[in-house]
């Protein structure tokens, strides 16, 4: 499986929680936040993007951010993170 | 059988009795009724009694979401409540875009909430999966939305749902509002004041039980197929970037790009449209706020207020205290205007009402909502006005809809001088005058006549009615006549097929969407297989259950009201010929409306075989 360097910009979240959505989805089979291995908390002035111990860096959370809030880099690496 | 999309239980709450209580929710009423704003009003026509007045305990809320909210196609996060709303005493919907709230609310496994009864002190509604409870929420009693969200996730963390209201809904201030997390208003029509009349201060959500789908393949197919198409969206980044702005560009982009501070989003929406922004300079500097739209924090500006950061100040204040802006100001030039005429006596009134000026706004809005001296008066309304000064207030009074100010018009804060549907619209709204269901290609632009077949398609009109909307080339006496009534008909079906699944109504995300997409969506998130056209006729049955719920409650075509000032000086222009819209011409409108719905025409109620045909007998 391909794995990335993930880079997090909290200043671009919106708090969609779009990436939740899709982890949580592929790693569990229903849609639910609580279950997503990113954690996004995201208040008016301030947000933290994190992953839990749990995330395979798989970057599909990154493909379904639409606010560039997530980016891979490079495009694929041995070991992902977060950058 | 298990229905995808759908938590499949319906939670009641009765705050008289503190009785909780968690029903499965029955699949016929999905299957009929869709879901969301469908399934609220159904559950609310057989749990009312018919006649209750707004404020008293018999008159339950019913909340709910659509079975797509919680899932991840783009934007399906609404929340909607019916109830009897406190301004035109008429059942209506209230909805907002979920912010957090719609998601959370399916993963505690809840696809609807009812609360019925009131309770005997203030109070809030926990909702964490299966752990439900009515809490004291007396700390919270006083404080405005803002503060009030803020306690919360300092208490329970983030992310949680959070619908509450501020102390204009406390006082029962007739046009105050729910707000949800502060970013999502609800309620146009005083939905703030029946959840005061209940002392319940809020309702906060957050679960972890997941929301599946029925179909995954097919669900995988469309949902990708969706984003694609937002994603090639050659205006994406300027939507992203500048929200309703880009739709209004009534602000310079340079500035609201300088006091943008974060743009936030509903549970899986892509183009969101919520605003934070910060003061940068000036003695407001440094204030930060958020907003439904940028737009909404500069309407004041149209009032007479010079300068955006105090028009800012403004509305954010308006936000905490809960209230609805145009209502507000309504009242309150109505009652500068009275004094100004003496009728009413200035004596009465010790504080100068500017609305142009911030300081007199803001001490008037504290009046207002804690219904001190004249406040107490205005925060009933224009009807409760007209009612102590009677006749002679009148010819000072606003064009008005069941109460309410309408908000396009030619007078009306959003000058809007072409005839459309969501002109029309307004007069239909059992809510009061609103814009919210009735969009249309008439939308706020001069679209050609041959851009509209495409556009009403997408919202599921049919062949044949889309021939009786648009003029016929061959009749010259016609080529006038866009029916603008039959057209309405359809925008209504629209706007409540997305009610019902959970999709937001905005212009930004409507446009992705069309029917045979919904149907689609629909199908495989739920597992119900419905076509197009079936989905068209449950969205028609919900519409008809409304004007019905009304019908039961008295209404008939009289409330349908097309202000006398909408015809006098400066009237509207048909959308096509711009020549001026008469009252005959308004009123044949309706009865186009009614026509295509297969309603009498004389009463505007639904004919026995309309009903029969709906199955709502
Ligand atoms: S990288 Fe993969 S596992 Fe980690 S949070 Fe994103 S989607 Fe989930
Ligand atoms: S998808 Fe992107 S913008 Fe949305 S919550 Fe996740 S990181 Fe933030
Ligand atoms: S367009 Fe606005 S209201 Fe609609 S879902 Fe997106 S953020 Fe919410």
């Amino acid at each position: 499986m391909k794995v990335f360097k993930i880079e997090v910009k909290p200043e671009l979240c919106t708090g969609c929680l779009r990436c939740e959505l899709a982890c949580s989805e592929v790693y569990t089979g229903s849609f639910n936040p609580s279950a997503a291995r990113i954690k996004v908390v995201v208040s008016d002035t301030e947000c933290s993007i994190s992953f839990t111990e749990d995330c395979t860096y798989c970057g599909i959370c990154v493909d379904h951010c639409f606010y560039d809030a997530l980016k891979k880099i490079p495009e694929q690496t041995e070991e992902g993170g977060k950058l | 059988m298990k229905l995808g999309g759908f938590a499949g239980r319906i939670l009641f709450i009765n705050l008289s009795t503190g009785d909780i209580r968690k029903e499965p929710l029955d699949t016929t009423l999905a299957e009929k009724f869709l879901g969301g704003l469908g399934i609220c009003l159904k559950l609310y026509y057989d749990i009312a009694r018919p006649g209750a007045s707004p404020f008293s305990a018999e008159n339950p809320i019913v909340l709910g979401t659509g079975p797509l909210v919680g899932t991840d196609l783009p934007a399906t996060s609404r929340v909607y409540a019916v109830t009897k709303l406190a301004q035109s005493k008429a059942i209506g919907w209230c909805g907002g875009g979920g912010m957090n709230l719609g998601c959370m609310l399916k993963n505690a496994g809840y696809d609807h909430v009812v609360i019925e009864g009131s309770a005997d002190r203030p109070v809030m509604i926990k909702i964490f999966d299966d752990d439900v409870e009515i809490l004291d929420a007396t700390d919270l009693w006083g404080k405005g939305v803002k503060d009030t969200c803020d306690s919360l996730w300092d208490r329970y963390g983030r992310p949680m749902g959070i619908m509450t209201i501020g102390q204009a809904g406390e006082n029962r201030v007739i046009f105050s509002m729910a707000y949800i997390e502060g970013g999502a208003t609800m309620g146009r029509g005083g939905l703030g004041a029946i959840l005061g009349s209940k002392n319940l201060k809020a309702i906060i959500a957050k679960g972890t039980k997941g929301v599946g789908v029925a179909k995954k393949r097919r669900y995988r197919a469309q949902r990708d197929k969706l984003l694609k198409t937002m994603r090639d969206y050659p205006y994406l980044k300027e939507w992203q970037e500048l929200g309703l702005i880009k739709s209004l560009p009534f602000f310079p982009i340079d500035l609201y790009k300088k006091i943008k501070k974060r743009r936030l989003a509903c549970v899986s929406c892509p183009i969101g449209d919520k605003d934070v922004v910060e003061i940068k300079d000036g003695p407001l500097k440094g204030f930060t706020t958020r907003s439904t739209s940028m737009i909404n924090l500069i309407t004041p500006m149209v009032y007479g207020i010079k300068d955006y950061r105090e028009s800012i100040k403004c509305v954010s204040m308006l936000d905490d205290f809960g209230m609805d802006m145009f209502e507000f100001f309504g009242v309150l030039s109505f009652a500068r205007d009275l004094i100004e005429q003496g009728i009413i006596s200035s004596e009465q009134v010790h504080d100068k009402i500017e609305i142009n000026s911030l300081e007199s706004l803001e001490t008037w809005a504290r009046k207002v909502c804690l219904r001190q001296g004249l406040g107490d008066l205005l925060a009933d309304g224009f009807n409760a006005i007209l009612n102590k000064f009677g006749d002679k207030a009148r010819p000072y009074a606003p064009y008005i809809i069941r109460g309410m100010l309408p908000y396009t018009g030619p007078r009306g804060p959003l000058v809007w001088e072409l005839f459309g549907t969501m002109e029309l619209g307004q007069s239909l709204d059992p809510r009061g005058p609103h814009v919210g269901a009735s969009g249309s290609p008439t939308y706020f632009a001069r679209r050609p006549l041959d851009q509209f077949p495409r556009h009403l398609k997408r919202m599921g009109a049919p062949e044949d009615a889309i021939k009786r909307i648009l003029p016929k080339p061959d009749s010259p006496e016609d080529e006038d006549s866009l029916k603008v009534g039959r057209l309405l008909t359809y925008s209504h079906n629209w706007f409540s097929t997305l009610g019902s699944l959970g999709i937001c109504a905005r212009a930004q995300i409507n446009r992705f969407y069309n029917a045979e997409t919904c149907a689609e969506v629909y199908s495989s998130v739920t597992g119900i297989e419905t076509t197009k056209e079936e989905l068209m006729i449950k969205a028609e049955r919900v519409w008809n259950l409304l004007r019905m719920a009304n019908v039961r409650e008295g209404f008939t075509r009289q409330d349908d009201t097309l202000p006398d000032k909408w015809f006098n000086a400066s009237p509207f222009k048909n959308y096509v010929t711009m020549r001026p819209i008469t009252r005959q011409d308004a009123e044949g409108m309706l009865e186009d409306y009614y026509d295509e719905r297969g309603w009498d025409k004389r009463t505007g109620i639904p004919t026995k075989e309309k009903l029969r045909e709906l199955d709502l007998e």
